[in-house]
């Protein structure tokens, strides 16, 4: 699934591990949502969504 | 240097933990079946018995600290242990059926004390390798 976590990060100035921080995930987690390499749960999505002010929709495209 | 959140620090704390207690539990194994078998001998039943259960507490610190990591990781993480702890007991399991069958065939000769003692340090270890790959799945 592709997503715009990476892009909406570097937009905000974070690095990976200070939005781990922010989410209360490791910074793995974040690497691996970014590269498409792992799926987040819906409360997971949701709390990335809220973070960015965005809705899930625009964050994260199934169909790529 | 790639900077560590607070998650990842805590998961590394956890598996040196887990490393030192798996190490305390083969050097007190070792301690304890010399004991055992030279100046405790001849002991009573009590002692022996007592002696021979050391190596628990440590194993017992390992299991802990896995345990933790397992239910203090998020969601990636608790997938990636979920995945090793899978392998780990599979893998184990069937080098126990293999080895049971070539021990029923005669073809080969372990005692069921070697056999037993090794099966939670084998299974840790295997669930340690397992992560590694399962985890570099992900990355």
């Amino acid at each position: 699934m592709n997503n715009r976590v990476r892009e909406l990060r570097g937009n905000n100035g974070w690095s990976q591990a200070e939005l781990a921080d922010r989410l209360d995930v490791s910074r793995q987690t974040i690497n691996a949502i970014e590269t498409g390499k792992y799926d987040p749960s819906l409360p997971l999505a949701f709390a990335i969504a809220r973070l960015f002010g965005e809705s899930i929709e625009t964050l994260f495209n199934p169909d790529a | 240097m790639r900077a560590i959140d607070k998650r990842s620090a805590k998961s590394r704390q956890k598996l040196g933990e887990t490393f030192y207690s798996a190490v305390a539990y083969m050097a007190t194994t070792f301690v304890c079946v010399w004991l055992l078998k030279h100046p405790l001998s001849d002991s009573g039943t009590s002692v022996r018995a007592v002696v021979s259960l050391i190596p628990l507490i440590p194993i017992g610190f390992a299991i802990r600290a896995v345990i933790r990591m397992v239910r203090d990781g998020d969601e990636l993480e608790r997938r990636i242990d979920l995945e090793a702890l899978a392998f780990a007991a599979v893998a184990i399991g069937m080098l126990a059926l293999t080895l049971n069958l070539l021990m029923s065939a005669r073809i080969i000769e372990i005692s069921a004390n070697m056999a037993t003692v090794w099966v939670l340090p084998g299974l840790l270890l295997t669930y340690a390798c397992a992560k590694i790959w399962a985890r570099s799945r992900y990355q």
